[in-house]
């Protein structure tokens, strides 16, 4: 347990000893904070006040509120997995560089080796996501809050599940590559895919049938409807308080995926958590195998 | 004296290409043990079996009487590698580095702390063990290798080629250290090194080609059965030498003659002691030992 501790202490040492690394990691959520709020911000709102049924208003506060929750769920559900991807970085160096062959001559097992890694990224990105979502509920204190303790609260276990969950998938697909240059084409990519095939982009709903009904099989997309859920429940609360229509409140949660579906039965919650939780643990076992496999055919 | 590292018919191929031939040698315990070759030659896959990093395909590792197949862990622990570059963390420190290799054997707390003590004395390590590898000099950071290579006092220490790009004075820092432990801890030294001075003072030297064995013995054996002696002989004219009737070649002051052993030399000067006033017999170089045997030249190594 101790030579799993100091493992980690190397590698979250690392981490932050390599400025780039680190800063790439830590300015990504916030990057995307100021895109999204100059460049999506008017977009959700148009969207939500377009469809507003005649005779009903709405409150810019709540509509302010409505539109803040949209955006941090957006860019935490991505950057809970972009990060993760950015801080797994050392596995690959390590072997890039040779390291690995002076941490493979010892007897540490390779299982310890491997979960070394998965929890120092683990601890390196959620202590970035932890502090993304600290400043998303900062932004959505000043625009307009409606959030409730718990939320608050659920949203940072969406955050931490989600940060085991892009880890973990790091961990997996970074295991098959071994130079700087494969990771940082992979980590484009993810950047730049992750974000609509998970549903934060660009609502899942929008989506044709057929391309939902498969979104609906990825694991990362329940992370997303989980975080989304959690930072506008609150909004949506008070719409309901303010005679806003039932009907129209659930149009509106479920054209934003805070209500999800699959194959037209509502996902509880409960279930969504259940999926995510799930996943983790076969990914992380999955990584676990990988690496005692490969030690055993080399 | 019990073999410390015992290879029996040991093979090990990469697709088509057989990187080792059914090899087999034996090191003694104790002693400094030559690996040579060219790049290529199957070195680094050997010594990657040795240390569990490659799997064989036939033959039979024994590592202080230990199976590789069924004892690799603690076989791990009886081994040391300094490799020929630095495979430590360079933005961390070098109490770090230790500390988190010394883990991985299990060496933590105060066992550590001990160890450390153990190293910082016999590798002077106090005043660097605060400062970032990174900013050490090559000398300085060769010494954290070693120290780090000695962190679970291994009973085998294998430098695959550590003093390649070194200065003089940092090769003879790490000799020292490395002679300092064999002598204290009757350490045994597996070298591979592409310096031929250095394989010349090996207890035992094996000559790798292809995978296989192109020849094995101690240094004096290879030189007398591989490379021809020379005298070198001073102050006379080259009249008296071609007199002799043997091969020679004319240097500034001098003249060289080649011979193929010390015995032949005897029998010349005794043969000719008015010629043989000032003179001396030199052994083959190792280096034309390689060459004889192989065909070819170690690069790296200091031509002379």
């Amino acid at each position: 347990m101790k030579t799993l501790f100091l493992l980690m202490k190397r590698n979250v040492k690392l981490f932050f000893k390599d400025k780039g690394l680190f800063l790439t990691s830590l300015i990504t959520p916030m990057i995307l904070l100021v895109l999204y709020v100059s460049f999506l911000g008017n977009v959700y709102r148009d969207s939500f006040t377009m469809n507003l049924p005649e005779g009903i208003t709405v409150s810019e506060d709540l509509i302010d509120g409505y539109v803040a929750g949209q955006l941090i769920s957006s860019i935490l559900a991505v950057s809970c997995v972009t990060v993760a991807f950015c801080s797994n970085f050392l596995m690959v160096q390590d072997k890039a560089n040779g390291t690995i062959k002076d941490l493979r001559i010892t007897p540490v097992s390779p299982s310890v080796l491997s979960l070394g890694y998965y929890l120092s990224s683990f601890l390196s990105t959620l202590m970035i996501c932890f502090l993304a979502t600290a400043l998303c509920i900062g932004y959505v204190g000043i625009v307009g809050w409606y959030m409730s303790i718990a939320d608050v609260l659920c949203l940072y276990l969406d955050v931490l599940l989600l940060t085991l969950f892009g880890t973990a998938l790091s961990s997996v697909i970074n295991f098959f590559l071994s130079s700087q240059g494969q990771i940082s084409a992979v980590g484009t990519l993810v950047s730049s895919c992750y974000g609509f095939i998970c549903g934060a982009y660009m609502p899942i709903s929008s989506f044709n049938e057929g391309l939902q009904r498969v979104i609906s099989f990825l694991p990362g997309t329940y992370g997303t409807v989980l975080v989304r859920f959690h930072s506008t429940r609150g909004v949506f609360s008070a719409m309901a308080n303010e005679n806003v229509p039932a009907e129209f409140i659930k149009a509106s949660m479920d054209a934003i995926d805070a209500n999800f579906y699959f194959f037209n039965d509502q996902v509880s919650t409960q279930m969504m958590y259940l999926v995510l939780s799930l996943t983790i643990v076969v990914l992380i076992g999955a990584y676990i195998l990988q690496n005692t496999v490969k030690n055993k055919v080399k | 004296m019990k073999n410390i590292i015992k290879i029996e018919g040991l093979t090990k191929c990469f697709g088509e290409l057989r990187a080792v031939d059914d090899l087999s040698f034996r090191v003694k315990e104790g002693e400094l043990f030559a690996f040579l070759g060219v790049n290529g030659a199957g070195k680094s896959t050997t010594i990657n079996i040795i240390c569990g990093q490659l799997s064989k395909d036939v033959g039979k590792v024994y590592i202080d009487e230990l199976d590789i197949e069924k004892d690799l862990n603690l076989i791990k622990t009886r081994i040391g590698v300094v490799y020929q570059s630095s495979v430590l963390d360079s933005s961390l420190s070098v109490y770090d580095n230790l500390e988190s290799r010394a883990a991985l054997y299990g060496i933590i707390g105060d066992d550590f702390k001990k160890r450390l003590e153990e190293l910082s004395d016999l590798l002077e390590l106090r005043p660097l063990l605060k400062r970032t590898v990174g900013k050490l000099s090559g000398g300085q950071r060769r010494r954290i290798d070693v120290a780090r290579s000695l962190l679970n006092d291994p009973k085998i220490l294998i430098l695959d080629e550590p003093t390649t790009g070194l200065d003089p004075q940092t090769r003879k820092t790490l000799w020292n250290v490395v002679t300092r432990l064999r002598k204290t801890e009757n350490m045994t030294v597996f070298l591979t090194t592409h310096y031929m001075e250095e394989a010349a003072d090996a207890d035992y030297v094996v000559i790798l080609d292809s995978g296989k064995i192109s020849a094995e013995g101690t240094p004096l054996e290879l030189k007398n059965k591989y490379a021809s002696d020379f005298i070198t002989l001073y102050g006379v004219d080259e009249e008296k030498v071609s007199s002799l009737g043997v091969n020679y070649e004319q240097l500034k002051d001098a003249f060289r003659i080649s011979i193929p052993n010390t015995s032949a030399a005897t029998e010349l000067i005794v043969k000719y002691p008015e010629v043989f006033v000032d003179y001396e017999i030199t052994k083959g170089k190792m280096d034309d030992v390689f060459l004889n045997i192989t065909g070819k030249e170690l690069e790296g190594g200091d031509k002379k």
